[in-house]
């Protein structure tokens, strides 16, 4: 080992006493790395919650038809031959008029194929009771809790229908009347972006109600798991007619929502990175005090024969050294409180009598959290760097110190 | 003369000081043979320090050649080719006396089992070997000087300066620290420049010189000196 190595270690953990004020250096780093890693993991949990939402509502990929697609079967049949496809169903989706107790909305009708949905989809998760999906049939609908509420709704109620069509009939001069549907379940996701008023029917229903005849809007798809979705999305769009139909992976159907909350992980990824800024500015002062503190020490370094940039290594290693063990502590401590996180939240919203309102707001009671490696690379480097910039300036200043004049100062 | 360890000629230096230009050196001669011991003694101020650094390749003259061995001086070779002991002890607060020995050995190359051991016996003949895992600052001022010396000889220099070395220590453990670097030195055949104020000491080396008005005299003019 060279000196410079050494005596850094040893000015740092001085042998036979604690090392007090390496500690507190330490310590700022561990507190940073800690609330990065925390933060960015349940940020990536409630994020990987989000994708499992998505993919279990519409699976990983959707074929979108331009217009509408009349025979489904040929194509489904085609997509499901496709390597790595699971499986596949046709979907009819589009705005509709609802009322209920004299209250309006227009929500989404999603129209699904109830003998085949829930080999893509997994809504039986996000509905109550978990069988309203598979036991849809042309008269009954889903309602979106959110919409529910809006209109009054529950269970067993009866909502009335109105499709575009009526448009087109009553420019004719047509009687035409709402269709009635009855209530059998609510559908509730956890996220304000997804539970947006949602209505879920059969296909059948969604096809009369636009007047489809037997065509569809599209296909969901599930892939087999661990299949590349870009590989099979790029497969689907070579072989699927060109002119008619295109194949969307769910991250490019949802980029706009994605990139939002990936913006939100970056920002704060930097707020609290600053932590990480301010504890390498507790790094830096301590180590500029420590190179007044030791000027004489400095300059019989260079009389041993010490040069300066052997002197200047030897602050930077201490400034690495400290930001080492404190991103490695960092890291444990904040891999240790997402261990214990929902006892932690738990015991919080005991003390404060606030469970009920914790169940209410999160669908999940759990804190979620799922820790991206690139996540945590960039948490150990971005902190271990920025730590061993900070020992720069007390390097410089060291390396400048002449030997003579640092012996002679008092 | 055997061989010639230290060797400076003119050497020269001044200091600016608040607009005022002092000369510290005025030409400065001074050789040294292997083993030889000197002493040089002048009043404070007179430059006894100056000097010393600019042997010790610490600082830069500003005029005149200095060479060690023979060969031109070189901030490289400082760290083997010669060993400084001062006043104040500057030992390393954060590691015991035996590394501090070491650590002159440690800006040389990692040391190794013959390093350790040759710290090990330096700290025996300094008579520190009970106290070798000791902190400075458990150690008295007498001790630290010690292991200043055997920090000093560490890298078995030809050349040992010394800068009042008994400077900050009582009558009788100066007497002791100064016995033990001469002796060392004889045993050793190293060569030693001793700055000191005592005439005693002064008086055990080889040759005694007197730095005055900015040039080193020889022994005929302790008269002047001492007057
Ligand atoms: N860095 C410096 N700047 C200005 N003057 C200095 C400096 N170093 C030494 N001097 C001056 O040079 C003279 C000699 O100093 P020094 O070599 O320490 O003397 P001695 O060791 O003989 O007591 C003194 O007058 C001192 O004030
Ligand atoms: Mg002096």
């Amino acid at each position: 080992m060279p000196w410079y190595l050494y005596l850094a270690c040893k000015q740092l953990f001085p042998s036979g006493r604690f090392p007090f004020f390496t500690a507190i250096s330490v310590l700022g780093v561990t507190l940073g790395v800690a609330v990065l890693i925390i933060v960015t993991s349940v940020m990536g949990g409630f994020g990987y919650e989000i994708r499992r939402m998505i993919v279990e509502t519409e699976g990983e990929v959707d074929v979108k038809v331009t217009g509408y697609l009349s025979d489904p079967q040929d194509v489904l049949a085609q997509i499901s031959a496709t390597p790595g496809v699971a499986a596949a169903t046709p979907y009819v989706k589009g705005v509709v008029g609802v009322q209920a107790n004299s209250r309006p909305a227009y929500p989404l009708f999603r129209g699904v194929d109830v003998g085949t949905i829930e080999r893509v989809a997994n809504l039986g998760r996000f509905t109550n009771p978990p069988s309203a999906i598979a036991n849809l049939d042309d008269d009954s609908v889903v309602l979106s809790s959110q919409l529910a509420t809006s209109l009054g709704v529950h269970v067993g109620d009866k909502i009335e229908i109105y499709s575009p069509l009526l448009i087109e009939k009553l420019k004719n001069d047509e009687v035409f009347l709402p269709r009635e549907f009855r209530v059998v379940g609510e559908l509730y996701i956890g996220h304000q972006q997804l539970d947006s008023s949602t209505i879920y029917g059969t296909l059948r229903a969604a096809q009369e109600l636009y007047g489809l005849g037997r065509s569809v809007h599209g296909i969901y798809v599930r892939l087999k798991p661990d299949v590349d979705e870009h590989a099979v999305v790029a497969r689907l769009n070579t072989t699927l007619p060109r002119a008619t139909t295109q194949a969307y992976s769910w991250m490019e159907s949802w980029a706009d929502f994605l990139w939002v909350l990936n913006l939100e992980k970056s920002i704060n990824f930097f707020l609290l990175l600053f932590i990480v800024i301010i504890a390498a500015f507790s790094v830096m002062s301590s180590l500029l005090i420590s190179v007044v503190r030791k000027t004489r020490e400095i300059g019989l370094l260079g009389a041993l024969g010490a040069r300066p940039r052997d002197v200047a290594l030897c602050f930077c290693a201490q400034a690495f050294i400290i930001g080492l063990t404190g991103t490695a502590i960092g890291v444990g401590m904040g891999f240790g409180v997402l261990a214990i996180r929902n006892d932690l939240v738990h015991g919080i919203a005991r003390l404060m009598q606030r469970q009920e309102t914790l169940r209410q707001f999160y669908q999940f009671s759990d804190l979620p959290s799922h820790t991206l490696t690139s996540d945590l690379v960039m948490t150990v480097v971005a902190s271990i760097v920025i730590s061993t910039l900070a020992g720069l300036i007390p390097a410089w200043r060291a390396a400048r110190l002449k030997p003579v004049e640092a012996l002679r100062s008092e | 003369m055997s061989e010639v360890v230290l060797a400076a000629r003119g050497l020269r230096k001044s200091y600016q000081s608040g607009g005022l230009r002092i000369e510290v050196l005025r030409g400065v001669d001074i050789a040294l043979g292997a083993g030889e011991s000197v002493s040089i003694r002048g009043e404070s101020g007179s430059g006894k320090s100056t000097l010393l650094n600019l042997l010790a390749g610490l600082d830069t003259p500003d005029g005149g050649n200095l060479s060690w061995g023979g060969e031109p001086a070189n901030a490289n070779r400082r760290a083997t080719f010669l060993g400084i002991v001062f006043q104040s002890f500057y030992l390393i607060p954060e590691i015991d006396a035996l590394a501090n020995v070491l650590m002159a050995a440690r800006m040389v190359k990692a040391p190794g089992a013959v390093e350790r051991a040759r710290a090990q016996d330096l700290i025996a003949r300094v008579g520190l070997a009970e106290r070798a895992t000791h902190l400075p600052a458990q150690l008295s001022g007498g001790e630290r000087q010690r292991v200043a010396v055997a920090r000093a000889l560490m890298n078995a220099p030809k050349l040992l300066l010394a800068d009042e070395p008994t400077g900050n220590l009582d009558e009788q453990t100066g007497d002791a620290v100064v016995e033990l670097l001469l002796g060392l030195c004889r045993e050793t055949q190293t060569a030693l420049v001793l700055v000191t104020h005592n005439a005693a000491y002064a008086a055990k080396t080889g040759r005694q010189l007197f730095l005055r008005d900015g040039v080193l005299n020889g022994s005929n003019s302790v008269a002047v000196s001492s007057r």
